[in-house]
């Protein structure tokens, strides 16, 4: 009686002194919250979301119209950032343009992400013929240089749905994206373009965890091959694919301010920074504001995405030395 | 290494056929032809233009005839470019792009890589964060935004060199700056980690106790193993600059073959679009081998099989 009370003790002792268990998550968040440029690119980022939802209210001036007296009017203390060549105020079409920025790099990771992670985790999951088929299919999209296949795409939709035909496929899809100022066909371009790394890496991890003890235990114990997958592989392979996927957030900004360079991204007069480069840079030399306020905007979004993006890898893998 | 050679050529014929499918059918696809014009052409003009450029051949046999041309490097006529064959225009407008290429691809290494050697030589110290924030600021400011800036400030302002066009070696500098920041950038951050990884080796310490100077233990031991990575990013990034010279070429005014693209979408011209496609993916398949045969050459232990 009483050793069994003594043990008993004493294990409790030895509980107490053992570090509670952390889940991944709680450690990744704790190093991310300590990384200090880490935190001030979170909170721009915040900003601009903030900014982005409220850009009616906050927007002094309508970014679709101008007056044609304010043409290419320096900065002043009506129109702080001046005004472009139509006369439209640039603070205001910098505001709204924080909302095409912000839904591309959202949207479009969501959506590689999802197609990425379906096709890798069906590739991995399944193995053998299917996995060397998919596979294969991925290494040879790989040779094809991703802006040239969105340029195509870009071309094909906005030419092939620019239709107005109530009813019809085509006229649907072209009245969304008109309702959306051209962004819809940009949110499915980079989607269609941008999931292969993803799926490659998320196929990768599959394949190691699924030989792990843990998922051969759960299949012994007669698990069905679903519980299996989303059970017990897919949550160890996500960490490794958030990383990938903030590590890319700004490469979908940059697809977007580049196709609304060329003229193949948002229609007029939807205020992409991209567009507005574009539109600035013929007119720099005695206009500077025209290029300067969404060149500035672009690069301090990308400053804070490129520093939360290195913040949530270090998080995530310690190793990594900073 | 002969045998991985020829097995890296054949591996950029699926490619090819993919590419150049999906290029094909994107292009025809696309409703409007390259003979549409703000005054409507009689339809016998039209009928006459499209069978001179074989237009009016099913689209199965178009293609097969394309590609049978692609081989004997016969690229066809341009469309909107009467006069000129495809093959005039790449060999007018490729050498402009390659040289912009190749001189942003210097700045990128010979900046990029010794900016990370240092940082990691001194980590931690105020030049480590000094570089890693420019290359972060590098990495940040896209060449739309870093053009018309390095414009202003050297060309506009300081007046040091030309505001665009191109022609003499002091047109390349602002051009090769805006196209390499970026890859610079990315360069010395890779540099930079890889070599931090690599200090902790086993043989570094070896060589460190063997009493070889610490400036050889840096460059030679823990440089050249350091620089795997960074060749892996040698080939997205060479891709990059193929694609960045778009928009920079369109920046600077300068006739390479980034800025004609883009136009020959808009045109229709379907023979220029398929023939520089082509070209891209090529360019980025011989980039990729070249990186992987380098490999090789910086760590003997690498065999390719």
């Amino acid at each position: 009686m009483f050793k069994e009370r003594q043990i008993r003790r004493e294990i409790r002792k030895l509980s107490r002194r053992t570090p509670k268990a952390h889940s991944l998550w709680r450690d990744a968040w704790r190093r991310l919250i300590r990384n200090k440029a880490a935190i001030a690119g979170g909170l721009i980022i915040f900003a601009l979301i903030i900014i982005a939802a409220g850009a009616n209210w906050i927007a002094p001036y309508t970014y679709t119209e101008g007056r044609i007296q304010d043409n290419y009017l320096h900065p002043n203390s009506e129109h702080w950032m001046g005004c472009d060549f139509m006369g439209r105020d640039i603070m205001s079409r910098i505001i709204y343009g924080a909302r095409i920025s912000l839904s591309a790099a959202f949207v479009g990771a969501l959506t590689s992400f999802f197609i990425g992670v379906i096709y890798g985790l069906t590739s991995g999951f399944f193995g053998g013929k299917v996995d060397n088929v998919m596979m294969r299919f991925v290494d040879i999209m790989f040779g094809f240089p991703t802006l040239i296949l969105i340029i195509l795409l870009m071309v094909y939709f906005k030419s092939t749905f620019s239709v107005i035909e109530p009813g019809t496929f085509r006229g649907v899809m072209s009245a969304i994206d008109r309702s959306m100022g051209g962004m819809f066909f940009i949110f499915i371009g980079i989607g269609v373009t941008s999931w292969l790394g993803m799926a490659r890496l998320i196929r990768g991890m599959v394949l190691s965890v699924r030989e792990k003890e843990y998922v051969e235990a759960a299949r012994a114990v007669g698990a069905p091959r679903t519980r299996l997958l989303f059970r017990h592989i897919f949550p160890n392979v996500l960490g490794p694919a958030i990383v990938a996927q903030a590590l890319q957030i700004p490469g979908f900004i940059l697809y977007e301010a580049f196709l609304s360079f060329i003229g193949l991204g948002v229609n007029p007069p939807t205020p992409s920074w991209g567009m507005m480069l574009s539109e600035g840079y013929v007119g720099m030399r005695s206009h500077f504001h025209l290029v300067l306020w969404p060149a500035v905007a672009i690069s301090i979004t990308l400053f804070a995405f490129n520093f939360l993006g290195d913040g949530v890898r270090d998080a995530f893998d310690p190793r990594q030395t900073r | 290494m002969l045998q991985f050679v020829i097995r890296r050529i054949l591996w950029a014929i699926p490619i090819v056929l993919v590419v150049s499918s999906i290029t094909f059918m994107l292009m025809h696809s696309v409703p409007g032809g390259p003979f549409d014009a703000e005054k409507a052409l009689p339809q016998a003009i039209i009928d006459n233009l499209n069978a001179k450029y074989h237009l009016d051949d099913p689209l199965w046999k178009q293609y097969v005839d394309y590609m049978w041309g692609f081989i004997r490097f016969d690229l066809g006529p341009s469309i909107s470019y009467r006069s000129r064959t495809v093959n005039d225009i790449l060999a007018q407008q490729w050498p402009v792009t390659a040289l912009l290429g190749l001189a942003s691809f210097g700045v990128a290494i010979c900046l990029g890589i010794p900016l990370g050697v240092i940082s990691a030589i001194k980590q931690n110290s105020l030049i480590d964060y000094g570089s890693m924030w420019i290359s972060m600021l590098g990495l940040s400011i896209p060449n739309m935004a870093m053009g018309p800036l390095l414009i202003w400030i050297f060309a506009l302002n300081l007046k040091w060199f030309p505001v665009a066009t191109w022609g003499s070696p002091i047109h390349v500098v602002l051009p090769a700056i805006t196209l390499g920041t970026a890859f610079m950038a990315m360069f010395a951050r890779i540099t930079r980690a890889s070599m931090l990884q690599v200090v902790r080796e086993e043989y570094i310490q070896t060589a460190r106790a063997k009493g070889v100077r610490e400036i050889w233990v840096m460059l030679k031991h823990t440089l050249r193993n350091a620089l795997i990575p960074v060749m892996t990013i040698a080939g997205p990034a060479f891709a990059g600059m193929m694609t960045g010279s778009m928009i920079v070429e369109r920046i600077f005014a300068i006739p390479g073959i980034g800025k004609y693209y883009v136009t020959s979408v808009g045109n229709r011209d379907y023979p220029v679009i398929m023939a520089t496609t082509l070209v891209f993916a090529l360019a980025v398949v011989v980039m990729n081998m070249l990186v992987d045969i380098s490999y090789g050459i910086l760590d003997p232990r690498i065999r390719y099989n």
